[in-house]
């Protein structure tokens, strides 16, 4: 039984009338990367920043290593680190004068936050450039400055919201890698995205948000797994009364009484297949319809991904 | 709680420490704040002088009239009423005297008893005019010039009549035959007398000062001694926008959260914020006084003194700081993009600084005067002025340095009120 370092009870954030956060509950295991996954606006950011006191929730509570946040904000604040998804830095500063002062108002000072600046940039190899000026920075250069800063103050918790926007490919891969080693030398940390790939890539768990609610929270592969066999999303038509009507209801009758499928749903003139074998139920299907004389006007396979759990738990894609 | 103030201090060091090595950074940010306003200065200041030479406009001018009745006192109203935009108000002196004492007229012109029979003797005679202790030094100055001008004229002209008439009853003794003035005669007398009306006038006029300033002669007020409070109060003011962008910007790259989600207060944070704005217009003050006083003489004004007070000039000058700080909160709390704090500091602080430091010099009594009393400006420029023109201490500058405190209360109340730290 892991340790939970972070724990968030019936969060409820309202800005008026409207609700951004709703009853969230959470509990972040010691050393795992926990994912936030959901689309722009699904309230990760809000999460996030009620977790890290930059909000106080309309309700519920947060506890860090067992500490309220309410209670003790500047103790439990000291045990998180966040990595915002801005690059929060001050440009015309260098790295260094940037890390010596994040350090610094987490209260390092003199020898042992040399040391820590020191240790920073050689992690994210900037010793040589430590004295430029953050704007003569490649993008990627700012995104490892901007993750070290929060990371000087050794955090028990490592918050990265949305860290890879942005970003070109060969520094998402450099800050995958940092995380990964972060998380390998001992760091518990909270990632959001709205990346399906990197969701599935580094987290070892991953909660679904949608419209300010945790919809699922597993493991990737235990999420995907709820998948089943795969989903195959179909177009139906009949030739001679149009879709939906007369030999499509029978197919429709017959593909959900076949033993390769889970269940099916129509909607918006499709029909959506949740299998638990997908090629035995596909093959099965075609021979249904071709029996029927149904013509199938469009074919979807749903891959067997975290966007694939997203889009069936609500209908809507990551990205939209 | 000791410590966890002194940490809290020393935070708000470290924000502060760095936004001033933010703004180190940002050279136009320095020429704006230092080199512009000491260009202002000599240049506002070589090209208008004290702007001595006002049109002048119906300012009210509070005068006792000890010879009623007289014809010649009724003249000499006439023609101030007629001169350049002073009107005479009539005043029994016990009254003037009150108002003056309170500090209701700012000044009080009094015509001696026995003026019409003394100036008819060829008798000198003094006009005086008494100046309160609030009296404004440019307007004094325009009414002195006017009650001097319209007195010299009459001088020329009684003295001259009179010396025609002497000729005239010479001429009339004089037998039919004999010519007693030429030509000749009558325009060396006539310049003699026009000469003599300048060196020895029949009507002078004393101006009185109360005692504390009249050690300060109004000729030594150099354009810089008023042009550098001004110009001070406008750029330390200015700073205001300084610390309203500074918030923003820290907001818009998103190290605002990055403060926010560090085990500091809020008001630490603030605090922090506001520091580096306090101590550049320190350091503003310091570089624009001291430039005023070594580039005064240099320039031909003549020495710059910063008053008699120091201790007075250092509260006005923390008061005043503290005020535009304030202010800065105040448009950062107000002001929701770069833009609208661009706008709102241009127009707010210029505005302000117009109207509460250059609406005061223009000598008219009008509604501006009331106008720029709203303004923080106006009190901080009359200190200034008052500790460098008038040499006056700490008690005299009390009021305004109460109504700045007032400013900077309200200023940061609404600031912190509508303050959005998210």
């Amino acid at each position: 039984m892991k340790e939970t370092i972070l724990e968030a009870r019936n969060l409820v954030k309202k800005y008026g009338n409207l609700t951004a956060v709703k009853d969230v509950n959470l509990a972040v295991q010691r050393g795992e990367i926990l994912g936030l996954l959901g689309p722009n606006g699904a309230g990760k950011t809000t999460i996030i920043s009620m977790i890290t006191g930059l909000l106080e929730p309309t309700s519920g509570t947060i506890t860090v290593d067992g500490l309220d946040l309410q209670a003790n904000t500047n103790a439990v604040k000291a045990k998180l680190g966040l990595v915002p998804q801005e690059l929060a830095l001050y440009p015309t500063l260098s790295a260094r004068d940037n890390l010596d002062f994040f350090g610094s108002i987490y209260g390092l000072r003199g020898k042992h936050l040399r040391q820590r600046v020191d240790a920073m940039l050689e992690i994210v190899q900037l010793t040589e450039r430590a004295g430029e000026a953050i704007e003569k920075y490649s993008g990627g250069m700012k995104r490892r400055i901007n993750i070290a800063a929060g990371l000087l103050h050794q955090p028990s918790v490592l918050l990265l919201d949305e860290p890879t926007v942005g970003v070109d490919p060969q520094s998402r891969n450099a800050i995958f890698e940092a995380v990964e080693d972060l998380n390998r030398a001992g760091m518990t940390v909270i990632y959001t995205t709205h990346y399906m790939e990197e969701a599935q890539r580094l987290c070892h768990r991953v909660a679904i948000i949608d419209e300010g609610q945790i919809i699922a929270l597993d493991t990737p592969s235990a999420l995907i797994h709820g998948l089943g066999g795969g989903i195959l999303l179909l177009g139906l038509e009949d030739p001679e009364s149009g879709p939906g009507v007369g030999r499509v209801q029978t197919v429709v009758d017959r593909v959900a009484a076949l033993p390769a499928v889970k269940s099916t749903t129509r909607d918006d003139g499709h029909l959506k297949v949740e299998t638990h074998r997908f090629q035995e139920a596909l093959m099965a299907i075609l021979d249904i319809t071709n029996q029927l004389d149904v013509r199938i006007t469009s074919m979807e396979k749903w891959e067997r991904n975290l966007e694939s759990v997203f889009l069936h738990l609500t209908g809507k894609r990551l990205r939209e | 709680m000791k410590t966890l103030n002194a940490l809290s201090i020393r935070a708000a060091l470290r924000v502060a420490r760095k936004d001033i090595k933010v703004f180190l950074k940002e050279r136009g940010t320095l020429l704006y704040l230092f080199v512009v306003p000491i260009v202002f200065i000599v240049g506002f200041s070589a090209a208008t002088g004290v702007q001595r030479d006002p049109q002048l406009k119906a300012i009210s001018l509070p005068v006792v009239n000890l010879d009623a009745g007289s014809g010649a006192s009724l003249a000499l109203l006439d023609a101030l009423d007629q001169g350049d935009g002073i009107q005479c108000e009539l005043y029994d002196e016990a009254q003037a005297k009150a108002l003056l004492e309170r500090k209701k007229i700012e000044r009080v012109l009094t015509i001696p008893a026995n003026y019409a029979v003394d100036l008819q003797a060829g008798q000198p005679v003094t006009l005086r005019l008494v100046n309160g202790p609030d009296a404004s030094a440019t307007k004094s100055e325009a009414v002195h010039r006017v009650v001097t001008g319209v007195a010299a004229d009459l001088s020329l002209q009684t003295q001259l009549i009179s010396s025609f008439r002497q000729m005239a009853d010479m001429q009339a003794a004089a037998s039919p035959d004999q010519q007693a003035f030429t030509a000749e005669i009558i325009v060396e007398q006539a310049q003699s007398q026009f000469e003599r009306s300048r060196t020895e006038p029949l009507l002078s006029v004393e101006e009185r000062w109360p005692q504390h300033l009249l050690e300060k002669d109004e000729d030594e007020i150099n354009p810089l001694s008023v042009n550098v409070p001004g110009f001070a109060v406008l750029f330390i003011f200015l700073t205001a926008q300084t610390t309203a962008q500074s918030i923003y910007e820290e907001k818009r790259v998103g190290s605002w959260r990055r403060l926010l989600a560090a085990p500091i207060s809020r008001a630490t944070i603030l605090v922090g914020k506001m520091a580096p704005n306090f101590v550049t217009g320190l350091v503003q003050t310091v570089v624009l006084f001291g430039a005023g006083a070594l580039l005064s003489p240099a320039l031909g004004f003549g020495s710059l003194t910063l008053g008699t007070d120091p201790l007075a000039l250092v509260l006005v000058c923390l008061v005043v700081l503290l005020c535009s700080t304030s202010l800065g909160v105040l448009i950062a709390a107000v002001a929701r993009t770069e833009g609208q704090i661009s706008g709102l500091s241009q127009v707010v602080l210029w505005t302000f600084g117009f109207a509460g430091i250059w609406l005061d010099r223009i000598p008219l009594a009008s509604p501006f005067d009331t106008i720029s009393k709203l303004i923080p400006h106006y009190w901080a420029n009359v200190a200034f002025q008052e500790l460098f023109i008038r040499g006056q201490g700490l008690a005299d500058i009390m009021p305004n340095l109460l109504a700045l405190s007032g400013f900077t209360a309200a200023f940061l109340a609404i600031g912190l009120w509508r303050f959005r730290f998210r």
